[in-house]
C-alpha cells in the first residue's frame, strides 16, 4: 500500500513544478468558460429556459476548472509505453494497474487543483450571470463534494483503460480521440447535460461519463436535490468498481502479450 | 538443480511492414528473437551475453526478468517461473537496462531511492545500510540531492545500478551496463560489480558489446547469433577457436629494412613502426620472428594484446551472422 501512496505524492509533487504549464492552462480554460457564457447568455437572451441562466453558467465554469481531471493524458505514462521504458516498472514488486493509478491519480487531482481553485476564485468575483455562483446549499456543496470523489475514481480509472488500450496498440492516439469525443460529449464539457432534452437526460444521466463531473456539479447548483445524493453516490461507485475491474482485466489480459520495445 | 535454468526458449515478435502499394492490407511479417536457447547457470557466477545486434540478447533478459512471456520453452530462476507470479519473483532480482532510466527525471535521486525502498519494502536501518555503502563504491554520496536530468551519462549509469541492487537482489541482469562509458568510468563500473559479486555473491548476467567487460569480468561467456546460442565456455577457449589474427609493431635502428615476408602477412607504417598483422595458423609466429630479426637490428617492439573486437568480429563473420 504505502508503495502506491508514495508515487501517488512523488507524482502530485512534481505536477507542482509544471506552473508554466498551468498558467498556460488557466489562461486558457478561462477563454472558454467566458465563450461558453458569452453563448449561452446569447442564447437564452428573451427565451428563458427551464434551466435559469445562473445555473448554466455556474455549470460551465465548473466543468472547466476541472477540465483537466477529466481530459489530461500523463505524458510520461505514454512516453514510457512508447518507448519501451515501461520495462523498470514491469520488475518491480507492484501491481501495474493500482502503480499506474495512483501516478493517474496524483496528476489528475494536482493538475486540475493548481488550475481550478484560481479559476474558481476569478469566476466567482465575475458580476452576476457571468460568474459562478454560490453553492444551493451549505449540505449540497458537501454532497458535491462527497460525489465528486467516485466521480474522480470513474475519471482516473477510465484513464487507465485508455492506458491498457495504448499498450496493446501503442500509439494512444486512435483510442484517444474516440474516448475523447465520447467524453467530451457526454460529460457536458460541451453542452450541459442539463440542456439536454430531457428524455435522453434519462439515458445519458446513467453513463460513466455522466458520474464524473456532471452529478457532482448539478448537486452543487441543486439542480439535483441533496437528498438525490443517496441515489446518485452508489451509481457513481457502480461505474467506478465496473470500470476498475475492465481496467485491471485489460492490463492482465496485456501481460501475456505484452510488447516491451526498444532495448 | 542449478540457479537459472533455461530450457529450448522461444519467442517471436510480429512485425507489421509498411503498407505496400496496391495492397490492402499490411503484411505481417514473424521475427524469431530466440529459436530456442538453453542454457543453465551457477550461483554467484559472473556469466557474459553476447552475440552482434538483433541477436535476441536483450529479449533473452526481458523474458527472465519477467516482463515478457516465451512462446515456448522453459525456465526458472531459484525455482520460480519468471513470468509466473512475476510480483513475487522480481522481488528477487535486479535489472540495469543500459538505455533506459528508472530513476525519476526531475527530483534528486535520493527521493527515487526512497521510493524503491517502499516499493521492495526495505526496512529502513537495511536502506541506510545498504544506500551508504552503494553510494560509497559507486561514489555517488556527492549526487544524492541532484536530479537525475543534471548528471552526466556515467553518473547516471553509477545512480542507475545503485538502484538496481538497493534491495539486495540474488541475480542481477545488465543490459549493456558500460554504454557511453570513458574508460575511468568503464573501469570503476567493473572493479564495482567484482566487488558485488565477491562480497555477496549475486549472481550476474551481462550483456554487453564491449569485449574488454567480458575479459575483465566474466568467467564464461555465451554467444548468441540469430535466436540461438552458439558458443558457451571459457573467453580464452572462444578466443582460442577464433583466433585469426594478430598484430605486432616493430621499431628498427636503420631508417628502411627489407621485410622479406609471405603473401598472407600484412605490414604497413605507422610513424617509423611497423604494424604487421598475421595469422598464426598460416605463418608461425618463430618464422615471424626470425623474419624480422633477418630484416635488420630491432630497436623496439610491441605485440599487441589480441583485438578482441577482430576477433569478435571474425567469429560473427565465421559463424555466419
Ligand atoms: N517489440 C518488438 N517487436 C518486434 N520485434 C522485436 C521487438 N523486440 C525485439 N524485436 C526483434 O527481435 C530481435 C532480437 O532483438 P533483441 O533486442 O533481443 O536483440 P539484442 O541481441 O538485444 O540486440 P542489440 O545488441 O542490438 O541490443 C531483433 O530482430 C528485433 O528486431
Ligand atoms: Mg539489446
Amino acid at each position: 500500500m504505502r508503495a502506491y501512496l508514495v508515487v501517488f505524492r512523488m507524482r502530485l509533487l512534481m505536477e507542482l513544478q509544471y506552473r508554466g504549464a498551468m498558467i498556460g492552462g488557466i489562461l486558457c480554460q478561462m477563454f472558454f468558460g467566458l465563450v461558453l457564457t458569452a453563448l449561452y447568455r446569447a442564447l437564452y437572451a428573451g427565451h428563458p429556459q427551464s434551466v435559469p441562466i445562473e445555473h448554466v453558467v455556474s455549470y460551465v465554469w465548473l466543468q472547466q476548472a476541472f477540465f483537466r481531471m477529466l481530459l489530461a493524458t500523463d505524458p510520461d505514462l505514454l512516453d514510457k509505453i512508447r518507448s519501451g521504458n515501461i520495462a523498470y516498472d514491469m520488475c518491480r514488486p507492484v501491481n501495474m494497474y493500482w502503480f499506474y493509478y495512483a501516478r493517474i491519480a496524483a496528476q489528475k487531482l494536482m493538475g486540475s487543483l493548481m488550475r481550478g481553485v484560481p479559476m474558481l476564485m476569478v469566476a466567482a468575483l465575475l458580476p452576476k450571470g457571468w460568474g459562478l455562483t454560490l453553492p444551493d446549499s451549505p449540505l449540497g456543496l458537501l454532497a458535491a463534494i462527497l460525489s465528486l470523489v467516485p466521480g474522480f475514481f470513474c475519471m482516473c480509472a477510465l484513464e487507465n483503460v485508455t492506458m491498457g488500450f495504448t499498450m496493446r496498440t501503442l500509439d494512444p492516439r486512435g483510442i484517444q480521440s474516440m474516448l475523447n469525443l465520447l467524453m467530451m460529449t457526454f460529460s457536458g464539457n460541451i453542452l450541459p447535460l442539463t440542456l439536454f432534452p430531457d428524455s435522453w437526460q434519462r439515458v445519458i444521466t446513467l453513463l460513466p461519463y455522466a458520474q464524473l463531473l456532471d452529478a457532482p456539479i448539478r448537486l452543487y447548483t441543486g439542480e439535483y436535490a441533496v437528498t438525490e445524493a443517496f441515489h446518485i453516490i452508489p451509481v457513481q461507485a457502480l461505474w467506478a468498481g465496473l470500470l476498475i475491474m475492465l481496467g485491471t482485466g485489460i492490463w492482465k489480459a496485456n501481460r501475456k502479450r505484452m510488447i516491451v520495445q526498444g532495448g | 538443480m542449478s540457479f537459472i535454468e533455461v530450457d529450448d526458449l522461444k519467442k517471436s515478435f510480429i512485425v507489421r511492414k509498411k503498407r505496400e502499394k496496391g495492397k490492402l492490407f499490411r503484411e505481417k511479417q514473424t521475427v524469431e528473437a530466440l529459436k530456442g536457447v538453453s542454457f543453465e547457470v551457477e550461483k554467484g557466477d559472473l556469466v557474459g551475453y553476447i552475440g552482434p545486434n538483433g541477436a535476441g540478447k536483450s529479449t533473452t533478459v526481458k523474458i527472465l526478468s519477467g516482463i515478457l512471456t516465451p512462446d515456448g520453452g522453459e525456465a526458472s530462476v531459484g525455482g520460480r517461473v519468471p513470468w509466473q507470479d512475476r510480483k513475487e519473483y522480481v522481488k528477487h532480482i535486479g535489472v540495469v537496462f543500459g538505455q533506459r532510466s528508472q530513476l525519476w527525471w526531475d527530483v534528486p535521486i535520493i527521493d527515487s531511492y526512497s521510493l524503491l525502498k517502499d516499493i521492495y519494502k526495505i526496512s529502513k536501518s537495511d536502506y541506510e545500510s545498504r544506500l551508504k555503502e552503494l553510494s560509497e563504491a559507486l561514489q555517488l554520496e556527492e549526487l544524492m540531492r541532484t536530479p537525475l536530468r543534471l548528471l552526466s551519462l556515467g553518473q547516471r549509469m553509477r545512480a542507475e545500478l545503485c538502484g538496481s541492487l538497493l534491495h539486495r537482489p540474488e541475480l542481477l541482469f545488465l543490459d549493456e551496463p558500460t554504454i557511453g562509458l570513458d574508460a575511468v568510468s568503464k573501469l570503476a563500473l567493473r572493479d564495482f560489480l567484482k566487488w558485488e559479486n565477491r562480497e555477496y555473491g549475486t549472481t550476474i548476467m551481462l550483456t554487453t558489446h564491449d569485449m574488454e567487460d567480458i575479459a575483465a569480468l566474466c568467467s564464461r561467456v555465451m554467444v548468441l547469433g540469430h535466436g540461438k546460442k552458439l558458443f558457451d565456455g571459457k573467453l580464452p577457449d572462444l578466443l582460442e577457436k577464433f583466433d585469426t589474427i594478430r598484430t605486432v609493431s616493430v621499431k628498427y635502428e636503420t631508417d628502411d629494412p627489407v621485410l622479406d615476408m609471405p603473401e598472407s602477412v600484412k605490414t604497413g607504417r605507422n610513424g617509423d613502426e611497423i604494424v604487421i598483422t598475421y595469422s598464426p595458423k598460416e605463418f608461425p609466429t618463430p618464422e615471424l620472428l626470425k623474419a624480422l630479426q633477418n630484416a635488420g637490428k630491432i630497436r623496439e617492439m610491441t605485440l599487441q594484446p589480441e583485438n578482441i573486437d577482430h576477433l569478435i568480429a571474425s567469429m560473427y563473420k565465421e559463424m555466419d551472422l
